[in-house]
């Protein structure tokens, strides 16, 4: 269990006064949830950087001792859903949190108060139908768009006060990518890596496009790429910078099978190598077979947020998802049970 | 992919470098363009060759400077609008936002090698205009060229700035610019030479194009410089404090 940002907010003003934590945890979460059981685990937001504490010792006062959380080994990790590689770590330190995101279009709320947590190594997939809110909530990750209220924290940096450094840390697949269509691909390629401040030589970028299949294309403006050789070229781009956290706004759209589950093959190779990712997608297919967990958004409101397994194991004797579900349910069953049949443009 | 590579921001000098490279290379795959924004500066300058037509525009400065105008405008308002109002379109800018780089970066690159084709326009005009009309300017008088020009550009680049501003989608922004670009070039060629009167005259004289205009008729005539070439730098500033105001205030990165 962890403590919202409202307590964190609480702790961090008593931390301003304090040395160390101990015997705050208490107070505020009696103040806020007065009766409630103490937590565990409390994650600390200060001056943009988090910390997390467990409780080290319990005195009998009942007040708390805190000491900083140990870094978890390759031991402790916990192996994830469906048999994939235990990567992602549950109870490290979230990379990405969302808290209270919501952006606005005029009078229409395209994402309300949404709150959401990625975890170091973890692949979590967004889904919700057309117009839901999606591209919306990357986008204010991404700092594109402004949102009215709400926090992004990523890797420690507040993306609101600090947008560029956050930016550094991020690394961005759009779900329309254009890039200058006079610039061929080694141009691109040597001013994107500029951009995130990393210095490639030519034989770096050589060494690089034939690692994605494209030595053969280096000269080649981006426009006479095909949509796979686009997207593996937006995804190079993407992580030249090895950025802490990968967003990839419908990654595999229009692509066929071999191109996506090579892109797939792609998006597990990042995670292996510890990166997270935030993906959003249409296909549930692709959401079953790559994320670790999801979340489903519909009306600009998070819905849900559990593993693809245990979405369905939740919702499989929901009426709603009973009805649309044709045999066994599946995790298409519940997203469309959840959010209804009706054809949204 | 861990973040130790991505710690912290780029520097700023790596990210102007990177932007202004690729900005360059797009120059220099654009320089066709670049040729055809000097033929109708060209144009003028020959077909204004004679003694009577020298005359009407009151003297070579004057038809020089109305040739560097043309080939400014031609380069910022065709050039330069219809560049970035179909890169917006495309969601290049989107893609450049969303790295470190600092907005303003991707803005001044853009504008530095707007600048660059606005100088390498205004030597080649007044090189070939001075052969023409039988100017010789002092190197002196070239440098102060390149500084007006320099000043003229950023007048046609405003208006280019507060049009992609007001105007979002890359066809209306194409159709505005080229009907914008006609009204000007007839106002100053018709205008100039006294043909609608008296009225349309002095109208013109206080144009974008006709401010520019006499300024670089001033700078090549610096012994009759007089109050109207003062007045003309002064409008040429309020023009470019309106229009880049405009343009900075409603431009939208995205064309959505």
């Amino acid at each position: 269990m962890r403590l919202d940002e409202v307590i964190s907010a609480e702790l961090e003003t008593f931390l301003g006064h304090a040395s160390t934590p101990r015997g705050v945890v208490e107070s505020c979460w009696e103040k806020r949830y007065p009766g409630a059981p103490v937590t565990e685990r409390v994650q600390v937001l200060r001056r943009g950087a988090q910390r997390t504490y467990v409780v080290a010792a319990e005195h009998e006062d009942g007040s708390l001792l805190l000491a900083p959380e140990p870094a978890p080994s390759a031991q402790e990790a916990v192996p994830a859903e469906d048999h994939r590689p235990p990567v992602a770590v549950p109870g490290v330190a979230g990379i990405l949190q969302v808290r209270d995101l919501t952006v606005a279009y005029g009078p229409k709320m395209a994402v309300d108060a949404v709150s959401f947590e990625i975890r170091q190594g973890e692949i979590f997939g967004l889904l919700g139908p057309n117009g839901a809110g999606k591209t919306s909530t990357l986008s204010a990750i991404e700092g594109l768009i402004k949102p009215q209220s709400g926090s992004v924290l990523l890797d420690g940096i507040d993306s609101r006060r600090h947008p560029n450094q956050a930016r550094a840390r991020m690394g961005v697949q759009l779900q329309a990518t254009s890039f200058q269509s006079e610039l061929r691909i080694t141009e691109i390629v040597r001013l994107y890596a500029g951009l995130y401040g990393v210095g490639l030589s030519g034989q770096q970028i050589a060494d690089g496009l034939r690692a994605i299949g494209l030595e053969g294309e280096a000269h080649k403006p981006f426009k006479q790429l095909s949509g796979g050789q686009q997207q593996r070229l937006s995804l190079y781009i993407a992580v030249v910078h090895d950025p802490a956290l990968l967003l990839l706004d419908e990654p595999t759209a229009g692509l066929d099978p071999q191109s996506r589950r090579q892109l797939w093959s792609r998006i597990e190779n990042i995670r292996q190598e510890g990166g997270s990712i935030l993906l959003t997608t249409h296909s549930m297919e692709e959401a079953q077979a790559v994320c670790d967990r999801v979340a489903i958004i519909d009306n600009g409101t998070l819905l849900t947020t559990e593993t693809p397994h245990d979405l369905i194991e939740k919702h499989k004797n929901d009426p709603r998802v009973r009805e649309v579900a044709r045999g066994e349910v599946t995790l298409e069953d519940v997203f469309i049970g959840l959010t209804g049949s009706e054809i949204r443009d | 992919m861990t973040s130790a590579k991505a710690a912290a921001e780029p520097p700023l000098r790596l990210v102007l470098s990177s932007l202004v490279r690729a900005d360059f290379l797009v120059f220099l795959k654009h320089r066709r363009a670049l040729i055809i924004s000097l033929l109708l500066p060209v144009f003028v300058l020959v077909s204004t060759a004679g003694d009577k037509a020298t005359h009407n525009f009151g003297g070579g400065e004057y038809v020089i400077g109305l040739a560097i105008a043309y080939g400014l405008l031609s380069t910022s308002l065709i050039g330069y609008a219809l560049t970035v109002a179909r890169d917006r379109e495309k969601g290049v800018f989107q893609r450049l936002r969303v790295t470190p780089a600092p907005t303003w970066t991707i803005m001044t690159s853009r504008l530095a090698m707007q600048a660059l084709a606005n100088l390498i326009i205004a030597i080649a005009v007044v090189i070939i205009g001075s052969q023409i009309h039988h100017i010789s300017p002092s190197p002196g008088q070239y440098a102060l060229v390149l500084l007006v020009s320099i000043l003229a550009g950023a007048v046609f680049l405003s208006i280019a700035q507060a049009l992609v501003g007001l105007v979002r989608s890359a066809d209306s922004v194409q159709a505005v610019a080229r009907l914008l670009f006609a009204v000007l070039i007839l106002l100053g060629i018709l205008g100039q030479s006294g043909a609608l009167g008296a009225f349309w005259s002095s109208v013109a004289r206080w144009t974008p194009v006709g401010a520019v205009m006499t300024l670089f008729a001033g700078v090549l005539n610096l012994h009759a410089w007089y109050s109207r070439d003062t007045l003309s730098l002064l409008v040429c500033v309020g023009y470019i404090v309106v229009f880049a105001g405009i343009g900075i205030r409603w431009f939208q990165w995205d064309a959505r």
